[in-house]
């Protein structure tokens, strides 16, 4: 026997007599799916990171305070990364007998690497995308800039010893840092102009930026090489350490996307052990013909299984080219919302999708193949001879390792991968049972039904290992489908909750504590809703119980840099909002000489409770007990700190307070009054920041919202394909009932409660153990709350007794059309 | 043709002596049981034949008899509980399911009461199967010749639900006889057809028996059917009587 040539013969014959197709569709939907979904989700990763790179205005960027060395700048050269530098430094400007200190930022020709600079020539009037810094002679500066030092466009600007011109206002730096308290309105010069400003000297306190652009192949080669190079004061930086807010979005999404595309797989994989088994058993007696004929076991089963891996390749090629076309489809949808340029698909999603589709084939197929495998030639003459159904142990078992397996491809979590991996299998048994027990209720109360009734249950009841498996494929689909639903809620309902509207878009630094009257009444006046006023004392930590804190912290973490510059430090009597006691107790009766700490940087430094910690503020030490680690979200964009004192022990200490503030875009002229009325104060653009990081959110939220639809219509669709697999039994059995003169109402009728039954139960299996499920994701993975979610109690039931009736009902109507003698005869 | 049945007989005969050279089948003290709730059922009962090559042979019976089952372990379809068949001088009773499997396919052609055709396939693709399986390259002509000689010259590429019972059983025939076997079971080759075509598709079937000189063990509820073979055996409650 030559097995490939038969095989590819027999999967033609297969084809045409329409055997194969609800599993080239199952197939189909789920490579399609999983292709669109691996294909979209890391473009549009990678699009958002490019875009999110642009905060950083480049990939990767080394901050230090002195120039790199020649040789790195080389490696750089060699491994083909574009490269820009920046040096940043504080300078005091005069001009018109105005003082101003202001951060002077000098750039390469190549900077910005990623992203642009946004410049107008005149107040807010059209702003223009620059794709480079100023040219040497000219100066960029902040608009306040020209209003504290009485300076218009074309006027020359002196920084240290040079003259420039001024020929454009900055209205949008991307990688304007983070370190919100320091910022001087910016003066951009070309990096050529700095030595001639001779404000850089040895010992003058210069942040330099090393920008570097690549493939992520090239990136991973340099940092790894440079890492161990790194000084102390040296300092990589990428997207997910250095921009949190953007990190953590990012990452969820990330983790949804995967899950999403387990869900596809899922419901997927269901409709594919459905339709395996229905091949599987439509092809009981060719197989025992087959056998007769004098195929050995092993021929037969290589028969199949080169069958379903030609299909499997089939397929699997021509769903990646669906999902292809998917998600090019989803980002024509999503065009409006996504920047000019997309990141180009990778050929891996490809090559992943091939894998998923010939994974998923196998784990949910083979089972029905190998009780092929187990038909006796005897069928031929009894046909009762059927072979032993695969063990339960091998079709669970089979399907959940790959679940499993995916699970841990898409999240590399171990934890979540076993919580699913692990609640996934307690549940399958608990539903098998639970269903079973429901059947045997409904045995015992048959008697009591009406004719409708039994008719319509027993077709559940007689075959109760069938029925037991389409719920539970049903169920299964369901509490996916509940799951993705839910959770995406949740996602985009935490993405909501930290970008409310109206949230405070610009803060005011640098406030004496004198004018803190003045300009809350101006506030007042102007209709402008104000926060509360943070002092702020600068202070370095040095000690921490006696030892100095730099031997205690490990490099690149987050307190290593916290003990490399000067803190923000503030005292406050009440908590504030959205800050949460993680351990230890909030101060209440205003003892001095308490500090709280944030909660990563106490364990980046391994602080505890107790811990007596030591500062430097304006080289006066102070001493300060922690007496508290709180929890809070950098995410917020509010006004938070590391360190928080208690009443009383920061006031001896000069300093200046921040406040925050909300104004409308309409409004941004107030900004150039308050500038007026307060020189010193310092006015941050929080919004121009939330406004890219809302961009980001907003177009994350639309694409799993067409995710979400895609995975629910793939989950619909794969239902009438699951239903569609189960209906041979029912349509012999409604033909025979026809035969004996039942009437098409009767028979409407039995299938009404016999799907609409069917759907019911599911849909109730479905919403506990969603909740349960929720329950366990929520208060175990996520450290949330839980509240059970009141509607779907209601509603799942409902729409899956309708999606499942309507399904079966529409499944099973050809049989009341149709003469009942041609089905029998067809069967 | 010979006719040989032993009864109760001691000799043990796995292997074909020389002097028994054209005996085809032999079957010792054969029995089939299967475990039911109220115990062993005893399907079969000390069966012993000898059937030679090129005789047809009648099994009669009535429902339940275990006919069926006699022909499925003599085929080798099935394994037997207790006793010895050897066919062509090899022991069934020791070879595994793969061994028999290749008997089958060397050796065996089956006709069946239902037809037993794949529905998916074409006549001549039903036909080509069992070539096919042994590998033959001239699977497609020879099937072709067959179905030509069963008169159905054109209806190769016919599904069998656009054929009636009787161009079926005709196709079974084809099929049962295309790969030339030594041993030819039917199991009530026109149980499922009305008089006139059951009778057309008995002609066939005897013909081509004759021009293949193949060994016929027909099974059959018709005594007029079983008086064409050369030989009857008649089975009650699992035993010959």
């Amino acid at each position: 026997m030559k097995p490939m040539g038969l095989a590819l013969r027999f999967l033609w014959r297969d084809i045409r007599a329409g055997e194969l197709t609800l599993l080239f569709l199952a197939l189909l939907i789920a490579v399609s799916c999983s292709t669109a979904i691996t294909l979209f989700s890391s473009r549009l990763q990678r699009t958002v990171t490019d875009q999110a790179a642009e905060f950083m205005a480049a990939d990767m960027v080394i901050t230090s305070h002195a120039t790199l060395e020649d040789d790195w700048l080389k490696q750089a050269n060699k491994l083909n990364l574009d490269q820009s530098q920046t040096a940043e430094f504080s300078s005091v400007l005069m001009e018109h007998d105005e003082m101003l200190l202001a951060g002077v930022k000098a750039v390469s020709d190549r900077y910005p690497l990623r992203g642009y600079l946004k410049t107008t020539d005149s107040d807010y009037a059209s702003e223009t995308n620059a794709y480079h810094g100023p040219q040497p002679g000219q100066a960029w500066v902040e608009k306040r800039i020209l209003s504290a030092l009485k300076l218009k466009l074309g006027d020359t600007v002196t920084v240290g010893e040079k003259a420039l011109i001024i020929n454009k206002i900055i209205t949008y730096e991307p990688d304007k840092q983070g370190d919100l308290y320091s910022l001087s309105p910016r003066v951009m010069i070309h990096q050529d102009d700095l030595p001639q400003t001779g404000i850089i000297q040895p010992g003058s306190h210069v942040h330099y930026f090393y920008q570097f652009r690549g493939e992520q192949g090239q990136l991973s080669a340099f940092k790894p090489w440079i890492k161990p190079k790194l000084n102390p004061t040296q300092r990589i930086m990428d997207i997910h350490e250095d921009r949190p807010e953007v990190g953590s979005a990012l990452n969820r999404a990330e983790r949804y996307l995967g899950l999403s595309s387990i869900v596809v797989i899922i419901i997927s994989g269901v409709a594919i052990a459905m339709a395996a088994r229905r091949y599987a058993e439509r092809h009981l007696d060719a197989t025992a013909i087959m056998r007769c004929l004098g195929s050995k076991q092993n021929d037969v089963l290589a028969l199949f299984f080169s069958q379903f891996l030609i299909l499997g390749l089939i397929t699997s090629l021509i769903g990646c080219g669906v999902g292809w076309l998917v998600q090019a489809l989803l980002f024509d949808l999503l065009r409006n919302l996504l920047p000019q340029t997309i990141a180009n698909p990778g050929w891996l999603a490809i090559v992943f999708g091939l894998l998923t589709g010939m994974t998923v084939l196998i784990g949910f197929a083979l089972p029905p193949l190998l009780q092929l495998k187990r038909v006796s030639p005897a069928r031929v003459l009894r046909r009762d001879l059927t072979p032993m159904p695969a063990s339960a142990w091998l079709v669970y078992g089979l399907a959940i390792s790959i679940v499993a397996g995916l699970i841990w491809r898409y999240t590399q979590d171990l934890k979540m991968t076993l919580t699913i991996f692990g609640g996934g299998f307690v549940l399958l048994i608990i539903l098998d049972l639970l269903v079973y027990g429901l059947l045997k209720l409904a045995q015992r109360a048959l008697h009591l039904m009406s004719i409708n009734w039994r008719f319509g249950l027993q077709g559940l009841i007689r075959n109760k290992r069938a029925t037991i498996s389409q719920i539970l494929a049903f169920t299964i689909t369901l509490v996916a489908m509940t799951l993705s639903f839910t959770v995406h809620h949740d996602l985009i309902d935490n993405w909501q909750r930290q970008l409310p509207e109206n949230a405070p878009n610009h803060f005011a630094l640098n406030i004496f504590p004198d004018q803190i009257e003045a300009i809350k009444a101006d506030f007042t006046a102007n209709n402008i809703n104000g926060s509360l006023f943070f002092p702020i004392i600068r202070g370095r930590l040095t000690e921490i119980n006696g030892q100095a804190v730099q031997k205690i912290v490990s490099k690149k973490s987050q307190g290593e840099s916290a003990t490399h510059r000067e803190l923000s430090l503030t005292y406050t009597e009440n908590l504030p909002e959205d800050n949460l006691i993680a351990d230890g107790v909030w101060w209440t009766d205003n003892k001095p000489g308490l500090v709280s700490v944030e909660q990563k940087l106490t364990e980046s430094l391994k602080i505890k409770l107790g811990d007596r910690l030591q500062f430097v503020i304006g080289g006066q030490p102070l001493t300060a007990t922690v007496s508290s680690i709180r929890f809070l979200r950098w995410e917020t964009m509010k006004p938070n700190f590391y360190m928080i004192f208690s009443p009383g022990t920061l006031e001896a200490f000069p300093g200046t307070y921040l406040t925050s503030f909300y104004l409308p875009e309409n409004n941004k002229l107030y900004l150039n009054q308050l500038i007026k009325k307060y020189p010193a104060m310092t006015i941050l653009e929080v919004d121009l920041i939330l406004k890219q990081f809302k961009t980001i959110v907003a177009q994350l939220t639309e694409a799993i919202n067409y995710l979400l639809y895609f995975a629910l219509l793939a989950g619909f669709t794969v239902l009438f394909a699951a239903i569609h697999a189960t209906l041979d039994n029912r349509i012999y059995e409604s033909a025979l009932l026809r035969t004996f003169g039942a009437n098409r109402s009767l028979l409407h009728l039995t299938h009404v409660i016999e799907f609409f039954t069917l759907g019911l139960v599911s849909g109730l299996l479905a919403v506990i153990f969603a909740e349960a499920l929720l329950f366990v994701l929520h208060v175990k993975v996520l450290g949330m709350d839980y509240q059970l979610t009141t509607y779907l109690w209601f509603t799942l039931p409902v729409i899956a007794a309708c999606a499942v009736g309507l399904a079966g009902c529409w499944g099973v109507n050809r049989v009341i059309n149709t003469p009942p003698l041609r089905v029998l005869r067809e069967s | 043709m010979e006719i040989n049945e032993i009864m109760h007989t001691n000799n043990t005969l796995n292997t074909v002596s020389p002097e028994h050279s054209n005996v085809i089948i032999v079957t010792e003290n054969l029995g089939k049981s299967a475990p039911t709730a109220n115990g062993q059922l005893v399907i079969l009962e000390n069966i012993n034949l000898r059937i030679n090559a090129g005789e047809s042979v009648a099994v009669t019976g009535e429902s339940g008899s275990g006919k069926s089952t006699l022909i499925s372990l003599l085929a080798g379809l099935d394994t037997l509980t207790s006793g010895v068949i050897t066919v062509n001088g090899l022991s069934l009773t020791g070879m595994n399911e793969d061994g028999r499997a290749e008997l089958r396919n060397r050796m065996v052609g089956f006709v069946f009461q239902s037809f037993q055709l794949m529905q998916g396939l074409t006549a001549l693709e039903n036909v080509m199967l069992p070539l096919e399986l042994r590998g033959d390259n001239k699977a497609r002509t020879t099937a072709e010749a067959f179905l030509r000689r069963v008169g159905l010259a054109e209806r190769l590429n016919h599904t069998p639900r656009q054929l009636s019972g009787g161009e079926q059983q005709r196709v079974a025939l084809a099929r049962a006889f295309v790969t030339q076997p030594a041993l030819l079971f039917a199991d009530e080759p026109t149980g499922n057809l009305d008089g006139s075509t059951g009778a057309k598709i008995i002609d066939l079937l005897f013909e081509l028996n004759q021009e293949s000189k193949t060994t016929l063990i027909l099974v059959t509820h018709d005594p007029a059917l079983a008086q064409r073979c050369q030989r009857t055996i008649r089975l009650s409650a699992g035993k010959i009587v």
